[in-house]
Parts: structure tokens; sequence; C-alpha cells
């Protein structure tokens, strides 16, 4: 695989070859970050394509200074933000630097599930639970958990990606990852009450 | 190290970002409180089961559509066409 820059310049060269390694290695990340956030395959295919558009026609927009995939993570996002902002009535958060500590909510259920059976734990059933449980969280923090924890990016690379600090960006995650928890314990321990 | 203070570092603690004091008073707390135990064994199993289920990819026949839409965008900016429709 070339270098970033390598790579542009090959892509603007005409090379076919580096489009299809360039979509190969991103376009399944862009589709899912868009997926998450819009809920519709279609627009989030459009997302993919509407970035890769823009890498290809304004590719002065790329400075080289973040990696491209951060870089593609970012155009992708803040089209899915510009299209949030349109269908919603309310308009997203924005991106202020967020107190923790105080208002952090206190986990309430105890049941330990973590030992469930693999089988268990990647069938349909628990697989809806994972969809509705993620669906329920703010699109803020939906991003930060999808880019941190399921595709890998580090803390600096997903705040670089969602415009954010890095202090912002942990706050965001580290609530994620308690929403999640909390909503998943809900579903192995019916008895417990999910805020 | 207090249930309110493990529960505020616990992301700083699975992802090895705290220091070793803070470290290991966590570890202490964790050995004796079992329902902090239990927040961190749930949370890293939240986490490793979307990862390994969270990754869903463009249906194949989509994939394919998409792609030539952008290596028709492609031959299209090489020829000096700046309007590149996107859908």
């Amino acid at each position: 695989m070339l270098a970033d820059p390598e790579l542009l310049t090959a892509l603007h060269a005409g090379d076919p070859a580096t489009l299809a390694a360039l979509f190969d290695a991103h376009a399944d990340k862009l589709y899912r970050l868009a997926l998450s956030l819009l809920r519709d395959p279609i627009e989030a295919e459009d997302i993919a394509q509407e970035t890769f558009v823009k890498l290809m026609t304004r590719p002065e927009q790329f400075e080289g200074r973040a990696r491209l995939e951060t870089w593609l993570y970012r155009v992708a996002y803040n089209a899915c933000l510009d299209r949030l902002r349109r269908k919603q009535a309310d308009p997203l958060p924005d991106d202020e630097p967020e107190a923790d500590g105080e208002s952090l909510p206190m986990p309430q259920s105890f049941v330990d599930w973590s030992a469930t059976p693999e089988a268990v734990l990647l069938g349909a059933e628990v697989s809806a639970a994972l969809e509705a449980a993620i669906q329920q969280l703010p699109e803020s923090l939906r991003a930060v958990f999808l880019l941190r924890d399921v595709e890998g990016l580090s803390t600096e690379e997903a705040a670089e990606a969602l415009g954010l600090s890095v202090a912002a960006t942990k706050v965001r995650l580290h609530r994620a990852r308690l929403a999640l928890r909390e909503r998943l314990s809900s579903y192995f321990d019916p008895s417990s009450v999910t805020p | 190290m207090t249930c309110a203070e493990l529960i505020q570092y616990l992301s700083d603690y699975i992802d090895q970002d705290l220091n070793e004091e803070l470290t290991r008073e966590a570890q202490e707390h964790l050995t004796t409180c079992r329902n902090c135990r239990v927040v961190l064994n749930t949370t890293q199993k939240t986490i490793l089961l979307y990862k390994q289920t969270g990754r869903q990819t463009i249906p194949a026949e989509r994939r394919a559509t998409l792609f030539a839409r952008l290596q028709a965008a492609l031959s299209r900016d090489a020829t000096g066409r700046d309007h590149v429709p996107t859908s």
C-alpha cells in the first residue's frame, strides 16, 4: 500500500487500481459511520460516495496533516451532521468540552452477564439488543464509540475525525460505554431498570 | 478509592491510561468490591461484543454499483469536468 500522498498522486493521475485500493480500504468504514448516524443504508452509501468524490475533486482540502483515513471520516461525519441538522428540529449539541464526574450516571445494574456463552452473545436476540442499545445513544456519543471502540482509532484520531478535543472525546466515550453497558445489563436482567 | 471514583476512572483503567498510583488503587478497590468488578467485566464485554458484531459492510451488489459510480466520477474529473453528480 502506498503512503497517503503517493496514493493521492496516483489517484489524480487517473489510476483505476488506486481508486480500487482506496475504496477497498475505506468505503465500508465510511458506510458504517454514516449508517450508525443516519440509520439508512441508501443515505449511508451516498455519504460514502460524496466523501470519495470530495477527495477526488477537492484534493487541496486534504492538507496531509492528518492521516487520509481520519480526513475521510471527518468529511463523512460532517456530511452526516448536515443531513441530521436538516432532518431534526432540535439542533445537535455543540462540541463544547463536557464536564464529567458530577453528572456521570452511576451504574444501576450489577448482574454479571460477562460469562454468558458466546453462542448466546453472538445470537440474533442479543444482536438485536446491541443494535437497539446503540441506537438509543445520542449521535454525538454513538460516533465516538464507533470510531474508538469498533473501528479501533486512537483517542487522538477519533478526536480529530470528529472535530473534538481529546478531553471531550474521552468523556463522550466513557458515557457511551457506561450507557451501553447499562442497557445491555437491563437486557440480561429485565428486573433492573435503565434510566 | 471509592466506587464513584472507580466508575469515573473506569474507561481510563480499561484503556490503561491511568498512572501507576491510580491503577494500583483501582486494582485494590476491585479486589474487594464485587459490584465494581461486575461493572468492569460487563463494560469490557460490551466493548468486545460491539467490536465483534458492529462491522457491517456495504451489500455486495450495492458495493459494485457504488464503485462504478466512483469510477465514472474519476473519469469525468480526469477529463477536466468540475461537476460530479453524487447520486
